[in-house]
């Protein structure tokens, strides 16, 4: 059973950074080290397992491939990097690193789910903390935002878990990497099953038209916890639909296929439109996030190998340029909760360094030729291409062009050479912060100039249709 | 022996009347207490396809979401009340500093 130790280490790094916390709470950042050695830990074991042949555990439940693993290390760098913008903060709490382990711990769980048990658990196991990390700085916009992400998330989680009663009513069984096998499933029970499930992850992935929440919730949720939720819980819902549809639905391309195609372009127009009038910068976030859930979905649409390669390759860009933006937002804001366009004048001359790592994520989310975000589009328009639906390539080019228009604003407020604004006067480095965003920079550079190392990585863990094989 | 249509039925109900609980009513706890309701007929679906099918999955599915619901409840009453002790007041439309 050695192939959970990753989730065993993380786990047992929750738990002793709770007890740590409760015991010594004079300790400064005791929980937040803890958490992290556990998360490096957990890191470098999975990276351990990399030749692992692809096989089932658990009874069948869980599936430990290249797929998980890739995902787990997606996901612990999505939290370690949230644990590094909140450090030394006192004032989120010190709950919150055994928290995000926690949730990370969920996502690390969808990262090997082959049964909807562990789909449902892993959810949960994400949604949960995060419900408590957005109201941890206690303020009314943080209460507000919890409210609304919990009622939402239980809400999704209901539609969720009925789909799935009901695909387990049409197939008799849970574990969805069988049901390709299975040929006298109830058609009116799996489709309307599996079309609750599709909204329910629909929700988690904020796709229009089930994207209201995420603005609010991202603005008064605190920067960390939003980098978390725009990185992390991105990386795990969006893995969970490719798996379950290219796994479970591999042979019914044809009925979701086109539903997920239509999705995917709306949902990359609209959610990069509805981004540019935006002046609250974590709320511009917010709305970019959902653009991005649609380029994300146009991996999964096309249905194939290179869809899926495509998918897996443009979280790790995504990934880092959010880290890159969020970490200049924690700098900025400082004591505060709130970022807004105007808080960014005259960055460029006052702070040129940060303002550099500003630009890069942006241009990055934009997809600016030399950044990793740039690479990732590419690979998707060339899957859509390949799969012959240049609808989604037409989607891909519009929602990118919207898209520049959103990233460039805040960018043009840089170079305001007529007053410098008080947030940025008074900012101060920070060593983690300074960490985060040099990771970030080097890694969304060096995926632009040099990413076949990323693309081999990709292409091996994405090759998992071995189960349909037999 | 129940045919496991009615019981599904039954199921489905409860399910509609959460969802649409939760879409109409304005109290938090209301619509927290609906969308519970959504999860318990997700949990008696469950427990009806299970019987039919002789198997244990669907009733270890059905524990595992009374485990689950129970700590959602939990953590939302406290949100809730936290929520409650800023404004006084429990109805969704004021709950908008943060416009969608």
């Amino acid at each position: 059973m050695g192939y959970l130790i990753p989730e065993v280490l993380l786990a047992g790094g929750a738990l002793l950074a709770l007890l740590a916390v409760a015991m010594l709470p004079n300790a400064k950042n005791l929980g937040s080290w803890i958490v992290l050695l556990a998360m490096l830990a957990a890191g470098v074991d999975a990276a351990s397992m990399w030749g692992v042949t692809a096989k089932l555990i658990m009874s069948d439940t869980m599936a430990i491939d290249k797929y998980s693993i890739l995902v787990t290390e997606f996901v612990l760098l999505a939290g370690a990097s949230s644990l590094l913008l909140a450090w030394n903060a006192d004032r989120f709490g010190a709950e919150l690193p055994p928290l995000m382990a926690i949730s990370v711990l969920g996502m690390m769980t969808l990262g090997t789910a082959a049964n909807l048990m562990v789909v449902f658990v892993g959810i949960e196991l994400l949604s949960l903390p995060l419900y408590i990390l957005a109201a941890s700085t206690r303020t009314r916009a943080g209460g507000e935002a919890a409210l609304k992400y919990l009622l939402l998330g239980a809400f999704s989680s209901g539609i969720l878990l009925f789909g799935m009663a009901l695909l387990y009513g049409a197939t008799s069984s849970l574990t969805f990497v069988v049901y390709p096998a299975i040929t006298a499933a109830n058609t009116w029970l799996l489709w309307s099953g599996l079309g609750l499930v599709l909204v329910g992850i629909a929700f988690k992935l904020a796709i229009v038209p089930f994207h209201m929440w995420v603005p609010d919730v991202y603005e008064g949720s605190p920067t960390p916890v939003t980098h978390l939720m725009a990185f992390g819980t991105k990386v795990g819902a969006a893995i969970i639909l490719l798996r379950l549809l290219a796994f479970g639905f591999y042979g019914q391309d044809g009925s979701w296929g086109t539903l997920i195609g239509y999705l995917a372009v709306l949902t990359m127009i609209v959610g990069n439109l509805l981004a540019v009038p935006q002046l609250n910068l974590k709320r511009l976030l917010g709305y970019s996030g959902i653009g991005h859930a649609g380029f994300l979905l146009v991996g999964i649409a096309t249905h194939s190998v290179d869809g899926a390669n495509a998918m897996m390759f443009y979280l790790l860009p995504y990934g880092l340029a959010a880290m890159a933006v969020f970490g200049v937002l924690r700098l900025i804001e400082g004591q505060g909760d709130e970022v807004t366009l105007s808080d960014l004048r005259g960055m460029a001359y006052r702070r040129p360094w940060l303002a550099a790592v500003l630009i890069v994520g942006m241009l990055s989310f934009a997809g600016i030729p030399l950044t990793g975000g740039f690479v990732g589009k590419f690979f998707l328009l060339q899957a859509a291409l390949f799969a012959s639906q240049p609808g989604l390539a037409v989607g891909i080019v519009v929602g990118t062009l919207v898209g520049l228009f959103a990233y460039l604003r805040p960018l043009q407020m840089l170079f305001q050479r007529t007053e410098v604004s008080a947030k940025v006067q008074h900012l101060r480095w920070s060593v983690a912060g300074a960490v985060v965003l040099g990771v970030a920079v080097v890694g969304t550079i060096g995926i632009g100039v040099y990413p076949a190392p990323l693309v081999h990585i990709v292409s091996q863990s994405a090759n998992f249709y071995w189960l349909t094989g037999g | 022996m129940i045919s496991v249509q009615y019981v599904v039925a039954l199921a489905v109900l409860l399910f509609m009347i959460g969802a649409i609980g939760v879409l109409v009513r304005k109290n938090p706890l209301i619509m927290f207490m609906s969308a519970e309701m959504m999860w318990n007929a997700a949990a008696l679906a469950f427990i009806a396809f299970a019987r039919n099918y002789h198997d244990m999955s669907g009733q270890v599915m059905a524990f595992l979401i009374i485990g689950t619901a129970a700590a959602e409840v939990g953590i939302g009453l406290a949100i809730i009340v936290a929520v409650y002790h800023r404004r006084h007041r429990l109805d969704i439309d004021e709950v908008s500093k943060l416009k969608g």
